[in-house]
């Protein structure tokens, strides 16, 4: 097992590097400068800023010279910020998007497992086609719609709660449920495929002939079983989760790093482009990761095969 | 001997998109204390369908006891409710099924698994319980039983798995053993094995045993009694010797000489020609009646009633109405001299 974890490590670890890597290139074929008034400056002074900046430099010594400094942790400053450092800025506004993200996909996940379970094992009745009616418009819906909706609703014409901003738990509510929808809906229906197959297996009418209770039969045999492929969908849904609520803190005025990674590609504001996006790939890789583990712990199969 | 088992005039029937499927038709069985009772006949008789309904087990809400009774200890099965039927799965009556390689969860430990019966049925603390799981494992012969608890179904071969769904079954002290065909996914040498084990636990236990099978070389080794199912029927029951050197029934002359014979100086085999009915539109008459070679009119029209051909064997054949013209059975299966 811990032979198996130092394995996924390097792997981790390579994969963080090719990622940064591909970034850098494709900022570098990006179109423009950082610089907003690029059209009235005069060529020289263009030159006088990229030297200031480092960017008249060849890319591969730009690149050693980024990774060199960001192995010392330290991702440069952001052109729009008044090179303000890129990590401060990361630090101060990921946590808000980070908190919004594993919210939704936590309550998703509840939800969307329960709901699934219950189709599964009442399949083919109203409770079955209602489950899956629902989830099939969680996923068609897109999240804005939803969340302006309730922001119309809640926000303006019941005024039950706060339109706007992240401020205590009740700021929470509308764009946690805008986004855990689309995951209740993705998990639901996967849940309840993975519940109708395993209710079929022989293995539980053996659980049946024991005479346990269906409680036991459903919680200790068929759910368990069923979740294992679930959990595999769990760990690239928090990632798009996360990245992709930019619209929603955008609608819900939210201080993330949602909008502000936005700002960074249109102003190629090129540290700050890498540092989220390295963010965000060391978030995915790290969910990846988490989920493998998971895995194992789930099924024994898995967990031996790993070892060996 | 009295019966501890008795299925009367048992119908099961399944809705599926095509209609209903009339899977059993009017089964009888009885088992006594201490006995084993094979069911044989072709794929899609009924035979699992017929223990399932036994063990309350049918797929829900498809499957449904239509009418007819199961006894047990003179109790019937078919009215009880869910809560009583689990009260005695596992504890008066136990199920092996035929693939140890699917019937056991691949995320529960062996133990877990052979403790969960243990826990629900007798009032034991979680040490006995594994305690009881452990003597089990020893009982069925699977050697290192401390060790083996721990681990899970994949860490055990196809005949191991086999036994711990034994020590499963066995957990409880089960008055009744249900096993359908629990040596048909193993291979030859591990067969004899678990059927020896199956035979040996029964001597020490005295459970009454039913078993499905395919193999008439198991049957005469295991049981005492047949069943011949056909068509959702049981069209002939009697001993082992009976059935198998006084058969009487054209089904059971043609399984009888489908069956390969070691000592035969004929080695062909005898496919019965003909597909078995449709029971979702069962014929009316005997339901072997579109293969039979024998077949009359009256076959095709009416069921046979059961008629005694001894105490303890019946069938449902037109041929056994003294109407009907004399018909030996074929010579394949004349072993009636040399029992
Ligand atoms: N869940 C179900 N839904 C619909 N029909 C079913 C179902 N289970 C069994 N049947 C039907 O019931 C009939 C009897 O099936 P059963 O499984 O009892 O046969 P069997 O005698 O055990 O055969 P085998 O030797 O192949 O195990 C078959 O015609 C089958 O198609
Ligand atoms: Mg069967």
């Amino acid at each position: 097992m811990a032979r198996y974890i130092a394995k996924r490590i390097v792997y981790m670890i390579i994969t963080f590097l090719v990622v940064i890597t591909f970034t850098f290139l494709t900022m570098k074929l990006m179109p423009g400068t950082p610089f907003k008034n690029q059209n009235r400056i005069s060529p020289e002074q263009l030159a006088q800023l990229k030297h200031y900046y480092g960017l008249d430099q060849p890319v591969p010594i730009q690149y050693l010279h980024y990774i060199g400094n960001a192995l010392h942790g330290d991702l440069g400053g952001s052109f729009q910020f008044g090179m303000r450092p890129v990590t401060t800025i990361l630090a101060e506004k990921a946590p808000v998007s980070f908190d919004l993200g594993f919210e939704a996909v936590i309550i998703g996940a509840i939800f969307g497992i329960l709901l699934g379970v219950i189709a599964g094992l009442r399949r083919g009745t109203i409770l079955d086609y209602g489950t899956m009616f629902i989830s099939v418009l969680g996923i068609s819906i897109p999240s804005f719609v939803l969340a302006v909706f309730m922001q119309y609703f809640f926000g303006v014409k019941w005024q039950l709660l706060p339109l706007a901003y992240w401020k205590g738990p009740e700021y929470h509510i509308m764009p946690v449920i805008a986004l855990a929808v689309g995951v209740v809906a993705n998990v639901a229906r996967f849940m309840r495929t993975e519940m109708v197959e395993v209710v079929n297996q022989d293995y539980i009418t053996t659980a049946r002939a024991k005479g346990i209770s269906s409680f036991n039969v459903i919680f200790k045999h068929s759910v368990r079983n069923a979740l294992i492929p679930v959990i595999t969908i769990l760990g690239p849904l928090t990632a798009a989760i996360v990245t992709g609520s930019l619209v929603i803190e955008n609608i819900f005025a939210i201080p993330g790093i949602g909008s502000q990674f936005v700002d960074s590609i249109v102003t190629n504001d090129y540290p700050m482009i890498m540092g989220t996006t390295e963010l965000y790939s060391a978030l995915l890789i790290i969910m990846i990761f988490i989920v493998d583990i998971l895995y194992g712990v789930i099924d024994p199969r898995i967990r031996l095969a790993g070892g060996e | 001997m009295e019966n501890i088992l008795e299925v009367n005039d048992l119908h099961v029937s399944f809705k599926t998109h095509r209609g209903e499927v009339k899977a059993v038709r009017g089964v009888n069985l009885t088992l006594k204390k201490g006995e084993a009772l094979a069911i044989v006949g072709e794929s899609g008789s009924g035979k699992s369908v017929t223990t399932k309904a036994i063990m309350g087990l049918l797929p829900k809400p498809a499957g449904r006891v239509k009418s007819g009774e199961v006894l047990f200890n003179e109790r019937d099965l078919t009215k009880l409710s869910d809560k009583q039927m689990q009260k005695l799965r596992g504890s008066e009556i136990s199920m092996i099924f035929q693939d140890p390689m699917t019937s056991l969860n691949p995320t529960m430990t062996i133990g877990k698994q052979i403790m969960e019966g243990i826990r629900r049925h007798q009032n034991l603390s979680k040490a006995d319980a594994k305690k009881r799981a452990i003597e089990l494992l020893e009982l069925v012969g699977i050697p290192n039983p401390e060790e083996r608890v721990k681990q899970y179904p994949h860490q055990f071969s196809g005949g191991m798995r086999q036994r711990v769904v034994i020590a499963i079954a066995l957990a409880c002290n089960p008055k009744v053993l249900i096993a359908d065909e629990p040596t048909t996914a193993l291979d030859v040498t591990i067969q004899a094995q678990i059927l020896d084990l199956m035979k040996d636990l029964q001597k020490k236990t005295n459970t009454s045993i039913v078993l499905i099978t395919h193999d008439l070389g198991v049957v005469a080794n295991m049981a005492q009694r047949v069943a011949v199912m056909y068509g959702g029927k049981v069209i002939e029951t009697g001993t082992v010797d009976e059935i198998f050197y006084e058969p009487k029934h054209p089904y059971t002359w043609g399984l009888l000489s489908s069956m390969p014979r070691v000592d035969s100086k004929n080695s062909e085999l005898l496919a019965i020609p003909g597909t078995p009915p449709d029971l979702s539109n069962p014929p009316k008459g005997c339901p072997f009646a579109a293969r039979c070679p024998h077949a009359m009119k009256v076959c095709t029209e009416f069921m046979p009633d059961y008629s005694d051909v001894s105490d303890t064997h019946k069938t449902a054949c037109w041929l056994q109405d003294e109407r009907s013209p004399k018909v030996e059975p074929p010579e394949t299966i004349q072993v009636g001299g040399d029992r």
